[in-house]
């Protein structure tokens, strides 16, 4: 019977189209994305370019796995339909009395489904393969065909995860005969799995998060988190420990699973069936037919087909089918799930450092929306499949299509049932965010703002999906075929950008976002946002009236008779509609591809990425031509916040410090409308009006020790209807002068940086900066190459009601023709580099010394400014204390909105900070998290040290004297503050960032001292170095060292300090048993391996302990591509193997000094605590080590490197309980 | 208020001509349309309610073009399909509701008025807060007049109601249907014999989607007075007589013989006993003149 059942079952899904229509869906997605990820449209999009293998086994993993995920919508509509469809048509009634037994039915339906569901993957295997090698696809990037990580994909992932999916979705649907109650099941189970990877995305739980992800991803990821690209191009996945065993764990969950749909199935009519709502309302029945025959006499009634009589009747039959999917435990399901889940998702919101956000409004929405997005588009596409096809389904629609009820009243009641449904779910996550407010006793309720957001904005949003909803799957008989086109039209529209579709006008539903801060509200965006959608409205409507048009009302049709009826249908009046919202759709699309195309060029990313060659091929040759430098800047910048203009002029005084005559001047401008004068005779000779660097000539050279004076005049060109062509903010204006004033000389910033893609259009390789130890590359600071240190005058207006701020000290504030204006004077020099704000500030003042303290705030946002304040004192303490004094006499945070970023930067003497990086944080005591708006404002204060004071030369690894030193010094300032056992936190997180962040290089990594200006390394790796530097050597004679440095370069001139002069400093007072801590931190990049494998202890007859300890060290080098090396040269690695042991142990020699730690316990206010009994460096020479020791107290853990000082790519093994 | 069906025709996709140049006049009162299993009656009835559009031909109702002018016939119409299903979890009272919307009436208290009745006609009142997915064969066949009456229709037409109920709701159901058909047309689809003899005034028969006899029940009866002769034979000889005779139909008795009724203008042969004609005759004399000859 099986064969019968399994065969008969095959032959049915081979017949029908719709499985043929997946297979065709999957195959092209799968070309589409594999040969995009290979380069296929590099002709007409960016190039993809980069180092990294695109077909590595991990690659095939990524892609494959990925397209498979598709294949869950799949499952319901496959696998439960193979047995559904017995109930459905009833054959379930013939069916069961036959006799085979319950496990060859089962078994039957579910294998063949699971054939099925195996073939289509197989298709997209197929797809990828082909994608990879398509002719067009950059064979750089692609490697050697490998059949045997398809495989293992196939095996190892794929296929089990289909058998649990299947299985889970199986179950659900024999037991409640509901297709639907099988999609809610994938998208709960999506939602639940995405939030437990996140929950416990934590270090210490990953082992955990490993074992339960159903999917086996994170499994992997245990195991190849922190592959570098070399390792991540060359390894085959691996197949051991955790993977195995969370394999066999989830087929095991499968099996059960099965196990009891075998179990509690039986050949019986009908369905389990859970009740939720029951209503019984009394009232008294007299029955009055009692005889076979009454006479008919229907009493009077109205009928009515009005046009407002339909309308309401479309309010009401909408009731009908709101009710029908509200009412319905699928729906129910959905909804308890996502507000749980929104809950939780709600109470990790924006961790930094292991801190959360306060729950402010916009905050809330955010996240509670972001969880719900793809549920309520889900749950559109579904329930429209079900809406429109419920009479069919039903087999009511014979009655349905007879009555007098024209066809728009039908599909109206539809929509407006499918909208309610989108604004209850809208409402959950309203009630999400507030239920979670009032939980963390944040009482400002915004309930205006989530209305707002909600129910106008982002609800405009989802009901153009749900017409898009409505017209497929009005044409597409099948709701799941329907869901499915939906659900690849809605994943894949975005990303038609990747094959050089750009523009939102072209992808339905896509346009820029709306974004909101507390400052600027959502500022111009909304804007925008509502034009955009207002033109997809319109084009909503349009796929409307063509749904009106293809309507079916009565027999189903063929596709034929359905277009003949389409023609029949489409009169002068639909006629008329769909010309007026064409006009208003083309009108909309056609000004906003005017403002963008044709008034103002648009770039393509291709066009770009041409301009950057371009850039490089014509003006590269001026690179480092002689160019007066700037040595003061007076500038007037009004800034006009209600109509977001702003215009500004200025003064630079240039000086010709080189010792050659200088005749031409290279001018490096933006494309805003400006104007330029020389004060002294120039001519054009060159203007370039799309790259917008313009040469001129000087009459006469200008000769060494000349001056030179450009005035020049900047605005915005005119904001219009559809476009915003100025950087102004209603309230947050946060601009620098980069951004709006010309610059001298050529600038290699937009170079491309990629070989390959350089190798693509005939450009050189390139080594992005010159190496340190080049003394002809220090003529400029990393900040700016025309100028050094500038004298700085700036007079800031803006509307009255504002306060606009410039780096220097007011000097005068004055309000004229209903503006406020503002002159600041800088007393020392400075870098050219300075930004203006203006918003309507209240300010925060205080004092520290002489310097006076002052935080610009958006009012409501007073949470951590003592936070602030004492950071910023910390850090000048520390910092002048330690390196030298401040230079100013005043220190300015100003905040902006979030929409400028979340970042602060520190300019001379004011520091913008963004709303969203300490404002809002909730730093609580007890919790794990660092005091990050505290370590933050210490960290830029630092900035006017490190950066401000001592600036880096132009070359490879500036930022370490930058970036690395605030980050030590926010550190430091962080452990005399709160103590070295809060540094642990703040290590991990840095630890774990470093090597996480490491894995996402696509050209090179190099050691910190040469380092390209990655965060990662600067900020992440700068700050372990520095911390365990200190710690080595002490922090004190580190700190000597470089106030000595510091004492030596700040404020200086061409050539600029390098890192190795840093470095160098730092050597001196280093002693030599620890030189090799200067090589492994600073010059390469080195990891350890360090574990403990064995410990024991006995207590002493003195009361004492014996603690014997046995742990391994080991330490590698990786190339500037992540490629492991265990030895300075050829044959002095050192190796350790066991006969336990597959492979050995491999290890660049040692000498090194470890930390041992052995931890007690202690009780300190009732809580136990970790006390240090023993803490002390080892001299390590060998991988395996035995040591024995004897501390006063009970040992409770013992570890190798126990704080995580030292770079080790597996730090969950330093530690062991005893 | 006359049914004009002029010239009409339907073929599908599968090449089956279900309806084949049909004409058809049917005024006020039942219409008994008969025919076997695949004649073409669904197709007939499904084409005059709007669901599906014929290739050619037309149809009028008391002055409205059908085909044209469908929704204005729909106000009229009152349809009950061979088999319907409903919205699960519904009670009768609140599908009615549903159906009294679609079919126009605007008010509450007139729907509330309305289903009231039709719920007291069908008998069905004490059980309009049940769920109709739960009725019994019998209960839903009476659920479907129900909504069928809303909208007062002038023109009701029900494809084989009385199939698989019991005798006692078949009875009550062919009831109201006959109160109903008092004061407008019913096209009543069906294959047993019976349904037409009690309850139509008008009938025709249908076989290959051609119209085989448009008559009336009493009538047709009559034009064959005299011509049906009956005979108890033994079953072995059921060959020869149907070879030689026009056997229209044949019954067993209880001892095994048959009795066979044979069509004849005189009798046709002396052992064959002259019987009151019945509308089956009438309905096998359609159907066998309408076969194809064969050689």
């Amino acid at each position: 019977m099986f064969s019968t059942i399994f065969t008969h079952e095959l032959k049915y899904w081979f017949k029908k189209p719709a499985f043929y229509i997946y297979a065709a869906i999957l195959f092209i997605i799968s070309i589409f994305f594999s040969a995009a990820s290979a380069g296929i449209f590099d002709s007409i999009t960016v190039s993809v370019g980069g180092n990294k293998i695109v077909n590595s086994p991990m690659g095939i993993y990524g892609m494959f796995n990925g397209m498979s995920q598709l294949i869950f919508f799949l499952l319901p509509s496959i696998i439960g339909v193979t047995i559904f469809r017995d109930y459905k048509s009833e054959m379930h009634s013939i069916l069961y009395s036959y006799p085979f037994t319950k496990a060859s039915y089962l078994f039957a339906k579910f294998l063949s489904g699971l054939i099925i569901v195996t073939l289509l993957v197989f298709v997209i295997g197929l797809a990828v393969m082909i994608g990879f090698r398509l002719p067009g696809t950059n064979s750089e990037i692609v490697g050697a065909f490998n059949f045997g990580s398809y495989l293992h994909s196939y095996l190892v992932y794929i296929i089990p995860n289909l058998i649990l999916f299947g299985a889970i979705v199986f179950a659900v649907v024999t037991f409640t005969r509901n297709i639907a109650a099988g999609f809610i099941t994938v998208i709960a189970l999506m939602f639940i799995q995405g939030l437990t990877q996140g929950l416990l995305s934590e270090e210490e739980n990953r082992f955990l998060a490993g074992l339960i992800d159903p999917y086996g991803n994170a499994s992997l990821q245990y195991y190849t988190r922190y592959w570098t690209l070399a390792e991540q191009n060359d390894l085959s996945l691996p197949f051991k420990g955790l993977i195995i065993y969370n394999r066999l764990l989830w087929l095991g969950v499968a099996g059960v699973v099965f196990g009891l749909v075998y179990k509690y199935f039986s050949f019986s009519q009908s369905a389990i069936s859970l009740s939720f709502f029951k209503k019984e309302k009394g009232e008294r029945v007299t029955k009055k037919n009692f005889g076979g025959i009454t006479r008919v006499q229907l009493p009077k009634v109205n009928y009515n087909f009005s046009f407002v009589e339909n309308l309401k009747a479309a309010w009401k039959l909408a009731k009908v089918d709101f009710k029908y999917i509200v009412k319905a435990l699928p729906f129910i399901a959905i909804v308890l799930v996502g507000l749980i889940l929104a809950l939780i998702t709600l109470s990790e919101v924006g961790n930094i450092l292991g801190t959360k956000t306060l729950p402010v409004t916009w905050k809330t929405l955010q996240s509670a929306t972001g969880a719900f997005v793809l549920p309520i588009n889900l749950i559109t596409f579904l329930y429209a499949g079900m809406l429109v096809h419920r009479g069919k389904m039903a087999k009511a629609n014979h009655l349905v299509d007879v009555t007098p009820t024209p066809n728009w009243v039908l599909w109206l009641s539809k929509l407006i049932a499918l909208l309610k449904v989108q604004l209850i779910l809208l409402a959950v996550v309203m009630l999400s965010g507030v239920i979670y407010q009032t939980y963390k006793g944040f009482y400002n309720f915004e309930i205006t703002h989530y209305m707002y957001e909600l129910f106008v904005l982002q609800f405009l949003h989802f009901a153009i999906w749900a017409l898009m909803a409505l017209f497929i799957q009005t044409l597409v008989g099948n709701a799941y075929l329907g869901l499915f086109i939906l659900l690849v039209l809605n994943i894949g529209l975005p990303l038609l950008t990747l094959a050089g579709v750009e523009q939102s006008i072209f992808k339905y539903n896509q346009g820029p976002s709306f974004r909101y801060s507390d400052m600027n509200g959502y500022g111009s965006s909304l804007r925008s946002y509502l034009i955009y959608k207002t033109y997809w409205l319109l084009g909503g409507l349009i796929l409307l009236v063509f749904t009106s048009l293809f309507w079916v009302r009565g027999i189903p049709h063929s596709f034929k008779e359905r277009l003949s009826i389409f023609k029949e249908r489409f009169n002068v009046k639909t006629g008329g509609v769909i010309a007026v919202l064409l006009i208003g759709f083309l009108g909309i699309g056609g000004n906003l591809y005017y403002e963008n195309n044709i008034k103002n060029k648009r770039t393509s990313r291709k066009e770009r990425e041409e301009q950057r060659v371009q850039w490089e091929k014509d003006y590269k040759k001026y690179e480092g031509k002689a160019q007066p430098r700037i040595v003061a800047v007076n500038v007037d910048v009004n800034i006009f916040p209600k109509k977001l203009d702003f215009n500004a002029s200025g003064t630079y005084k240039m000086i010709n410090k080189t010792n050659e005559a200088i005749d031409s001047l290279f001018l490096d401008h933006n494309s805003y409308p400006s104007t330029f004068e020389f004060n002294k005779p120039v001519t054009l000779v060159h203007e370039d009006t799309i790259q917008n660097f313009d040469i001129y000539q000087l009459e006469k050279s200008l000769q060494p020790g000349d001056s030179l004076e450009l005035n020049f005049t900047v605005k915005n060109k005119e904001n219009t209807f559809f476009r915003k062509n100025s950087p102004v903010r209603y309230n947050g204006t946060f601009i620098n002068n980069f951004q709006l004033f010309p610059r001298f000389g050529y600038q290699d910033g937009s170079e491309l940086t990629d070989n390959k893609t350089r190798k693509k259009y005939g450009l050189p390789k390139n080594d992005l900066k010159p190496h340190p130890s080049d003394s002809t590359a220090l003529g400029n600071t990393y900040i700016s190459k025309d100028a050094d240190w500038i004298d700085f005058e700036a007079t800031v207006s803006t509307s009255e009601d504002q306060i606009a701020i410039a780096p220097g000290y007011l000097q005068k504030e004055w309000i004229k023709d209903g503006r406020r204006y503002f002159h600041y004077k800088m007393d020392s020099k400075i870098l050219n580099f300075y930004a203006f704000n203006s918003a309507k500030y209240q300010v925060k003042k205080d004092k520290w010394n002489d310097v006076n303290l002052e935080i610009y705030y958006q009012k409501g946002h007073e949470y951590n400014l003592d936070r602030m304040m004492k950071g910023i004192k910390a850090s000048l303490d520390y910092n002048s204390k330690n390196f030298s004094p401040y230079q100013h006499k005043q220190v300015r945070i100003i905040e902006f909105p979030k929409t400028g970023g979340s970042f602060a930067q520190s300019f001379p003497n004011t520091i913008p900070y963004s709303e969203s990086v300490g404002f809002i944080a909730e730093v609580n005591k007890e919790d794990t998290g660092v005091d990050y708006p505290f370590a933050i404002t210490v960290h830029e204060l630092a900035h006017q040290w490190f950066a401000h004071q001592v600036i880096g030369a132009d070359v490879l690894g500036a930022t370490m004297m930058s970036e690395s030193m605030s980050e030590y010094v926010s550190l430091k300032v962080l452990e005399h503050a709160e103590g070295k056992s809060e540094m642990r936190k703040f290590l991990k997180k840095a630890l774990d960032g470093y090597l996480t962040q490491r894995t996402f290089e696509r050209k090179r990594e190099k050691p910190l001292m040469y380092n390209d200006g990655q965060g990662y390394i600067h900020y992440q790796k700068g700050s372990l170095v520095f911390y365990a530097l200190s710690d080595y050597i002490g922090e004190e004679k580190l700190n000597n060292a470089l106030k000595e440095y510091v004492e030596k370069v700040k404020f200086q001139n061409a050539p600029y300090t390098t890192s190795i002069e840093m470095v160098d400093k730092i050597r001196e007072v280093t002693p030599d048993s620890l030189q090799y801590v200067i090589k492994d931190m600073f010059e390469t990049i080195t990891l350890y391996r360090n574990r403990i494998t064995k410990v024991d202890s006995k207590k002493l007859d003195n009361g004492k302990y014996q603690v014997d300890i046995e742990f391994d060290v080991s330490k590698y080098r990786n190339d500037d591509k992540g490629k492991r090396f265990y030895g300075e040269k050829v044959g002095d690695t050192i190796s350790y193997k066991t006969e336990k042991m597959k492979k050995p142990i491999l290890s660049v020699p040692l000498a090194d000094y470890i930390d041992i730690g052995i931890f007690g316990e202690t009780e300190v206010d009732g809580k136990k605590k970790e006390k240090e009994l023993y803490l002390k460096k080892h001299k390590i020479t060998q991988i395996h080590n035995k040591i024995s020791i004897i501390v006063d107290e009970k040992p409770i853990e013992v570890g190798v490197d126990p704080y995580n000082k030292l770079i080790d790519t597996q730090s969950d093994d330093n530690r062991r309980k005893l | 208020m006359r049914l004009v069906i002029e010239n009409l025709t339907k073929t599908y996709k599968n090449g089956v001509k279900a309806i084949d140049n049909l004409n058809l006049e049917i005024g006020t009162g039942m219409f008994g349309l008969l025919g076997p299993n695949g004649a073409g009656k669904s197709s007939l009835m499904r084409t005059i309610a709007t669901l599906q559009s014929p290739d050619g031909g037309s149809i009028t109702f008391d002055g409205i073009n059908v085909l044209k002018n469908p929704m204005e016939f729909r106000k009229t119409l009152g349809y009950l399909p061979q088999s319907f299903g409903v919205y699960p979890k519904m009670s009768a009272e609140d599908l009615l509701d549903y159906f009294a919307t679609l079919k126009g009436i605007s008010s509450k208290a007139d729907r509330q008025k309305i289903i009231k009745e039709v719920l007291e006609i069908t008998n069905l009142y004490e059980v309009r807060k049940k769920y109709v997915a739960g009725y019994s064969g019998g209960m839903k066949q009476r659920f479907g007049i129900a909504q069928l009456l809303l909208n007062n229709p002038k023109l009701i037409i029900v494809d084989e109601p009385t199939a698989g109920l019991d005798p006692a709701e078949r009875r009550r159901f062919l009831n109201v249907l006959r109160e109903v058909g008092t004061n407008s047309t019913v096209i009543f689809s069906t294959h047993i014999v019976e349904d037409v003899k009690e309850l139509c005034n008008e009938m025709a028969i249908l076989n290959g989607g051609r119209i085989l006899k448009h008559t009336t029940p009493l009538e047709s009866t009559k034009e064959i007075e005299g011509q049906i002769w009956t005979k108890s034979i033994d079953r072995d000889d059921l060959e020869k007589h149907e070879a030689e005779y026009n056997v229209l139909s044949s019954n067993y008795n209880e001892d095994n013989s048959l009795n066979i009724r044979v069509f004849s203008e005189t009798q046709p042969s002396e052992d064959f006993i002259a019987t009151k004609p019945q509308l089956d005759d009438v309905y096998f004399i359609a159907l066998k003149q309408d076969e194809p000859v064969t050689a």
